[in-house]
């Protein structure tokens, strides 16, 4: 099947009510899906698995923790390691660093969003939902800056709505919708 | 703020020739992200950073100290502290010296966490651990063993989960906290206690240049969460550096999401979390 979007790699972001609007984005997926995917979710520090393991669940695909420099493939999602931030670099591998937290947070959304950003330029989507901090939304600046495109789940559906509203506050978004919407998004790129 | 590649180039040289360190094997993103963190902490713009760098050698060794990460906690992972208690250190017990060198210390937490775990064995008096940092800052703390009162509630949390409870048999032991540390309310700090205070030596070694060159050889290194902001090939140098410095028999201890499969060959093989020196 032809693809016919531009995207390289999807980054999402999400905090206080996110975690089930996550497990519903991934499972609805298409197996065909291949664009790699990273998250950052905000967890607490000493619950070290548990998250990939029922994300994998309702996947179809593989979900990793991802060890530092490790390459990012196809058709994979990563998930920001309990207590470290994950970063993109370069050479299209996923690096780790327990740098202090930011916006009281590590894993930091910003951070992932930034390095990815910066990496992927305009073949990225960020997606940031549901959350009880301003933590993704300085990423979304620069996501937009480096041409990227920037989705937030609409802050009248999100459980929490502090951190899609943050975006809007410094950047516009490209797409506010909400997370059925942003299903048919995905879905329709590999359509 | 954000600097870009181009000076972030500058920079490593710039610093490579006004002060002792190379950072060029540092990894990059991180690199990039500290180097941003100076120049907002001491309010300066990216021409400033270079001009005082190349006339300020005192301000150089604030700069380094500002970019190494000195994250690190009280037993961080338990599943590692307790694979360490009932899986590896058994196979020393028997020995008659241990050595022991924790490469990339930082304020000493994981230092203590290593001997609480060796003076509840009954091994401590049998080890002699080596435990090395690049910021004297750290080693400084470090060697006092004194930390913020604002932890207690975390060292309490970190400790039981590491020590009280034993994976493999449900057995809850009866630890008591305050045999490693004591609360000094007078100088607001928590204190770790004469059982497991000046059991380690604390050495300064940059990984970069190994300039503190041991003729000894070790039975445990640990190196957690540091080789992360080092470029590939500068963790194979340090990789290799470990090996030659190993007893047979000897371990590696990794952080949890740290991983040797880039270059996985006939140096280590994997051992549950450890990483076990090959023959």
């Amino acid at each position: 099947m032809a693809i016919k979007h531009p995207y390289k790699a999807i980054v999402i972001g999400g905090s206080a009510g996110s975690f089930q609007t996550v497990l519903h984005i991934l499972e609805s997926l298409p197996k065909n899906f291949s664009i790699p995917i990273l998250l950052t979710l905000h967890r607490l520090k000493h619950v070290r698995s548990g998250l990939a393991e029922s994300v994998s669940l309702t996947s179809h695909k593989p979900i990793v923790e991802p060890y530092d420099k490790q390459a990012i493939e196809p058709n994979t999602v990563y998930i920001a390691p309990s207590n470290y931030h994950l970063m993109v670099d370069d050479d299209y591998t996923c690096s780790l660093s327990t740098e202090q937290p930011v916006e009281f947070s590590r894993p930091s959304i910003d951070v992932l969003f930034a390095s990815a950003a910066q990496v992927y330029k305009q073949q990225l989507i960020a997606i940031l939902l549901s959350g009880a901090n301003k933590d993704g939304a300085q990423g979304m600046k620069i996501v937009k800056q480096c041409g990227g495109t920037v989705i937030i789940q609409d802050p009248s559906e999100a459980e929490v709505s502090i951190m899609p509203k943050s975006v809007i506050d410094i950047v516009r978004p490209d797409i506010i919708m909400e997370t059925e919407d942003i299903i048919t998004f995905l879905k329709n790129m590999v359509k | 703020m954000e600097i870009t590649q181009k000076e972030l180039a500058e920079f490593i040289s710039c610093f490579k020739l006004h002060s002792s360190y190379d950072l060029s094997d540092y990894s990059e993103n991180s690199l990039m992200r500290r180097v941003d963190k100076v120049l907002s902490d001491n309010s300066l713009n990216f021409p400033n950073l270079l001009h005082k760098i190349s006339t300020d050698a005192v301000f150089c060794e604030l700069v380094m100290k500002q970019i190494t990460v000195n994250t690190t906690e009280l037993f961080r992972d338990t599943l590692l502290w307790q694979e360490l208690q009932y899986k590896l250190l058994p196979l020393f017990e028997t020995k008659q010296k241990i050595r022991i060198w924790h490469a990339g210390c930082s304020n000493g937490l994981e230092v203590y966490s290593l001997a609480i775990v060796l003076h509840h064995m009954n091994l401590l008096n049998r080890c002699t651990i080596v435990a090395s940092d690049i910021n004297p800052d750290m080693l400084e703390q470090a060697r006092k063993g004194e930390y913020s009162l604002r932890l207690l509630d975390e060292f309490k949390a970190a400790f039981d989960n590491a020590m009280k409870e034993n994976p493999y048999d449900s057995e809850f032991k009866n630890l008591s906290f305050e045999t490693y540390f004591e609360v000094n309310k007078k100088k607001e700090c928590i204190a770790v206690t004469s059982c497991i205070k000046d059991k380690a030596e604390f050495v300064r070694i940059d990984l970069v240049k190994m300039d503190a060159q041991f003729d000894e050889t070790f039975d445990i290194i640990l190196c957690r969460n540091v080789l992360i902001y080092f470029s590939n090939s500068l963790q194979k140098r340090i990789f290799e550096y470990f090996y030659t410095h190993m007893n047979p028999e000897a371990y590696l201890i990794l952080g949890m999401q740290e991983s040797m499969a880039w270059f996985m060959n006939s140096m280590f093989e994997k051992k549950g979390v450890f990483y076990k020196k090959c023959k």
